[in-house]
């Protein structure tokens, strides 16, 4: 009886281990294509497009939008920027019935979508350039 | 973050499935003897590895995939140890869940506490003072003075040096700039390494001293600017090598036994046949767990347990194993590049080549690819400070995935 | 990208191309070397498959059993009834000392283990085995102990078998070992400069001398236009070298008959620069030498490296069947039978059938065409001038009454000793019932007087106690 069951088991255990590679390696190379980012293939995100040869702080090429992201100097935000152009909260962006929209958080430097200052809440639309400090984000929609 | 969890659901899934049907056929290969210290040990397994796993993923931001394919390593390592020796497999598992307390305790610690890269001075002393301890309480086994023995309990200096090794190669990169305007300051480096791999072979360590050379020359060649340095390294190695065949006969023994082992099948080519048997014998799949006879190895729950386990679970496992192993270290390089901090972006690449270098020595050495060395895999075998410090190594590689502040190392770098 | 990322992904590309290698060396383990390690007598695993199996008999043609097995003390033991007149045949059996012979090549079918891993699994869940199959060989018992008896106290071999259907009577080679009390003299046996545990007939390679000749023939015989006469006055320089016939003697005017007849040196290494090297060398290939020959033992390809460039004088001396010719006997004995059946090369078998403990043929071993030798023409044409050979030439010591007998003698030259005995043929010659082929190693005496006779004995045997 022992003998059936480590049989049929040995098969078993090596198809799961191979999944188990399988899986890990997908989830590995969806990694890579997202660049650190969570899959970017449903959803709304923003694409750093101006950067400076060197900036003194660390940014990354992609931040995914869901829901309500917030975006400042401080520690608690979504997407965290330690330019010293950055206010602590700079500005936030919502998501309200598949429309995102732009908001600034009173900053002392202000944001600029399209090269306009922000004064009020913005709606956002795919293409839209939002620069924050030294630095340009794109604004990608898939929706 | 949502997301992030229900992705990384499937492979965690399959890990407890495995260990689910691994502990099943266990217990129906144990029914005779089943009783309830076996089942703690099952139920104790699952938990640990799950809870584990699942707090993990609330504290850290960084990485979590090595964790998990360590978690899938550690199962199909303690699941052959039990099937091998039940007492052994309940140690493994004590030893398993302390291993996993302190690689979150590793993790804080590394994190509350900065400053790392400056204490330079005190790896090097902790280390040399870790081989004066071996020296004046280390007992023999297996030729080796390699283990301090605290009551029941055997303790593996050699194991926490390998780390205090990284952090002091981490630490005099991340200070290169400083070190370099003394002169010869890399040879001093090279020195102190040198000093540690002779202090290995008097130990008759040899597969512990071949880790040292092989992750100080890798970071070396990474980082070292004075190219020639490299070569000399090399050249300095090879030498010692050649030597120590001519003048020490315990290395002229191992050399010999990998070039003919059926020759000298009786005495000291015994264990790598009876490996080779053993994986010669399990083919593919394997002869199913508990219907091979992998205790015909001596020493098979530590050096040899690949060869167990492809004896019972296939070389399919036993590939298996391996690629497991080359994804972490991919991870582990993967983790470097993206570190920001130089000191832990060091200490990642040095982690990642001590697992990849660790696993592939006795890999190759129980298929006689390579000359056998008896040293353990790294969360496969069983032993208490091996599975300890790679716990830690661990624990060290997780930090390094996350972003770590970076203030502190700019004003640093501008000073 | 800067330098030290390109030197991390260097290391990192070390380290992968590292376990690569092992993945690719452990396939290449399991696929290629551990079917033999797995048989290795040191294996312990082997014997706790074999410890609970009664290992099967092994009987000869008309079913005399020649090896058994029997439990003892809840151990199995192996009985040997023959000592050493099966040693090179059978072999032997034992924890200490492995495994050879057929007790090693057939050791799956005596324990009834399937070969097949996983067929074999699900088989022992079903009906574990306890009891293993029979051999048959197709060995004759009397006639092996004849051939032994006219060995005794002598190197060399015997190989006998049916030439149409490859089944191999009587295989001996000497000196042997006795496989019964191995323990006391397993030291000895090793340590002997006469190399009891070589299977002469099937692993022996050496110098064929004249029994060459017919390869030779055959292939003149193929060649057209070849002029056949020759006047022999002893002696030739071919290329400087000088090649002498048998004492010197000078055997006048000779057709290829004549020659063989004769076996005249100076005949063959004269017309062999005339046929070619490539032409002698495609016959020899034709009838599988420098082939491996497939059979139920070990066997190692005997030797003629034509397509080396070779010298005038290698060629010449390789249609004598010495210089750089190297045979085993049971070669030799299948060139026999290939001429004796019209040419046809057919595979020698030894075993004849492995039967089930509960006595069904689970596998019978048919007669296979290896090759086709030449045409029916030639074969019988040199059938013609073999006979010859020992009604009036060289072979007259192979001579029986009443029959055509067909046979060719050799004396080769060993640089390392004295001569070899050689002997091939078969009987009758229109009817062949059996192939011969004998060697006396270093017996320092011709063909036709040492080793014919011996050849003659062993052919009426099998004439008179073969019925098909």
């Amino acid at each position: 009886m022992y003998n059936i069951l480590s049989l049929l088991f040995k098969y078993i255990f090596i198809i799961i281990i191979y999944l188990f590679i399988f899986s890990i390696i997908r989830l590995i190379y969806l990694d890579i294509r997202g660049m650190g980012a969570v899959s970017l293939d449903d959803g709304s995100y923003l694409k750093l497009i101006n950067r400076k040869d060197s900036l003194p702080f660390k940014i990354k090429e992609h931040y995914p939008i869901e829901d309500t992201i917030t975006l400042g100097r401080h520690g608690d935000n979504d997407i965290m920027i330690k330019d010293p152009y950055v206010s602590k909260n700079h500005l936030q962006i919502v998501e309200d019935e598949g429309e995102y929209y732009l908001e600034d958080l009173n900053s002392a430097n202000g944001t600029y979508l399209n090269g306009e200052k922000v004064l009020d809440v913005v709606k956002l639309k795919n293409g839209d350039r939002i620069r924050v400090g030294q630095i340009e984000f794109l604004f990608v929609s898939r929706e | 973050m949502l997301r992030k969890t229900t992705s990384a659901k499937v492979p965690r899934n399959l890990l407890f499935l495995f260990e689910i049907l691994a502990l099943l056929l266990l217990f129906v290969y144990q029914k005779d003897e089943l009783d309830k210290f076996t089942f703690i040990t099952g139920i104790g397994l699952i938990l640990v590895i799950y809870i584990s796993n699942f707090i993990l993923l609330k504290v850290s931001t960084g990485d979590n995939y090595i964790f998990l394919i360590v978690t899938m390593l550690i199962s199909i390592g303690i699941i052959m140890i039990y099937r091998i020796d039940p007492g052994l497999g309940l140690r493994q598992l004590i030893w398993i869940s302390l291993s996993i307390l302190i690689f979150f305790l590793t993790y804080f610690i590394l994190k509350k506490i900065k400053g790392w890269e400056n204490w330079i001075k005190l790896y090097a002393i902790g280390s040399y003072t870790l081989f004066l301890l071996t020296f004046i309480l280390g007992s023999r086994t297996k030729g080796a003075i390699n283990w301090i023995r605290i009551g029941r309990f055997g303790f593996q200096p050699a194991e926490i040096i390998k780390l205090l090794l990284i952090f002091l190669i981490s630490a005099y990169y991340t200070n290169f700039e400083k070190f370099k305007e003394k002169k010869y300051s890399s040879y001093y480096l090279m020195l102190v390494v040198y000093s540690f791999i002779g202090l290995l072979f008097l130990q008759k360590d040899l597969g512990t001293a071949l880790i040292f050379y092989l992750i100080f020359i890798a970071l070396q060649y990474i980082y070292e600017e004075d190219r020639k340095l490299i070569l000399y390294n090399i050249v300095l190695f090879s030498m010692g090598g050649i030597l120590g065949y001519f003048m020490f006969n315990h290395v002229k023994i191992r050399f010999e036994t990998w070039i003919d082992p059926w020759k000298y099948i009786d005495r000291q080519g015994y264990q790598i046949t009876q490996s080779l048997f053993a994986i010669a014998e399990g083919g593919f799949f394997g002869s199913g767990l508990g219907l091979g006879y992998p205790d015909f190895i001596p020493e098979v729950h530590t050096d040899f347990i690949f060869s167990a386990i492809c004896e019972e679970m296939g070389i399919f496992t036993g590939i298996g194993i391996i690629m497991l192993f080359l994804i972490l270290v991919y991870r582990g390089f993967k983790i470097a590049m993206n570190q920001e901090n130089q000191f832990f972006k060091i200490a990642a690449l040095g982690i990642s080549i001590l697992f990849g270098i660790q696993s592939f020595i006795i890999f190759g050495g129980v298929l006689k690819m390579i000359p056998l060395t008896g040293i353990t895999i790294p969360f496969v075998s069983y032993g208490g400070t091996s599975m300890l410090s790679s716990f830690i190594a661990l624990g060290i590689l997780q930090v390094a995935s996350e972003e770590l502040d970076m203030e502190e190392i700019k004003d640093e770098s501008t000073e | 990208m800067n330098q030290q990322s390109k030197r991390m992904i260097v290391v990192l590309v070390s380290i992968c191309l590292m376990f690569v290698s092992l993945i690719v060396y452990i396939s290449y383990f399991q696929i290629f070397k551990a079917e033999k390690i797995k048989n290795n007598s040191y294996n312990k695993r082997l014997w706790i498959n074999e410890e609970s199996i009664l290992r099967g008999s092994i009987i000869d043609r008309n079913g005399k059993i020649l090896a058994y097995s029997e439990k003892q003390d809840n151990l199995y033991k192996r009985h040997y009834n023959y000592g050493s007149l099966y040693s090179h045949i059978i072999g032997y059996s034992y924890r200490e000392y492995g495994k050879t012979g057929l007790e090693l090549q057939y050791n799956n079918a005596l324990l009834n283990i399937n070969e097949n891993a996983a067929i074999n699994e699900i088989k022992n869940i079903v009906a574990p085995s306890s009891e293993g199959n029979t051999l048959k060989l197709t060995i004759d018992h009397g006639l092996q102990e004849k051939a032994r008896a006219l060995l005794k106290g002598k190197k060399g071999s015997i190989v006998a078998m049916n030439p149409k259907t490859g089944e191999v009577y009587a295989m001996v080679s000497m000196p042997d070992f006795d496989v019964t009390n191995l323990k006391e003299n397993w030291k000895q046996i090793v340590e002997d400069t006469n190399s009891p545990l070589l299977n002469r007939a099937t692993q022996g390679l050496y110098t064929p001398g004249s029994v060459f000749k017919v390869i030779t023939t055959m292939a003149a015989l193929e060649t057209s236009n070849l002029n056949t006469k020759h006047e022999c006055t002893g002696s030739t320089k071919i290329d400087g070298y000088v090649f002498k016939d048998y004492s010197g003697k000078a055997h006048g005017t000779l057709n290829l008959e004549d020659a063989l007849v004769k076996s005249c040196n100076t005949y063959f290494t004269e017309k062999s620069l005339d046929i070619g090297k490539d032409k002698i060398g495609s016959m020899a290939d034709k009838f599988m030498i420098n082939s491996k020959i497939p059979f139920d033992l070990p066997t190692k390809s005997s030797t003629f490296p034509y397509k080396e460039n070779l010298g005038k004088t290698d060629i010449a001396a390789a249609s004598i069947g010495q210089g750089k010719v190297l045979v085993t006997p049971l070669n030799m004995a299948m060139i026999a039978s290939g001429i004796a059946s019209g040419g046809e090369i057919v595979k020698p078998i030894l075993v004849k059938e492995i039967i089930s403990p509960g006595g069904k043929v689970v596998k019978t071993n048919t007669t296979q065409t290896l090759s086709q030798g030449t045409d029916i023409f030639t074969a019988n044409e040199t059938k013609n001038m073999m006979v010859e050979v020992v009604k009036r030439g060289t072979g007259t010591g192979a001579k029986i009454n009443n029959m055509r007998v067909a046979g060719k003698t050799g004396t080769a030259e060993n640089p390392s000793g004295k001569s070899h005995a050689w002997f091939i043929g078969f009987a009758p010659a229109d009817d062949p019932k059996i192939a011969v082929a004998v060697v006396l190693e270093e017996e320092g005496s011709t063909g036709g007087k040492s080793a014919a006779p011996i050849a003659r004995d062993i052919m009426l045997y099998g004439i008179n106690n073969f019925k098909d």
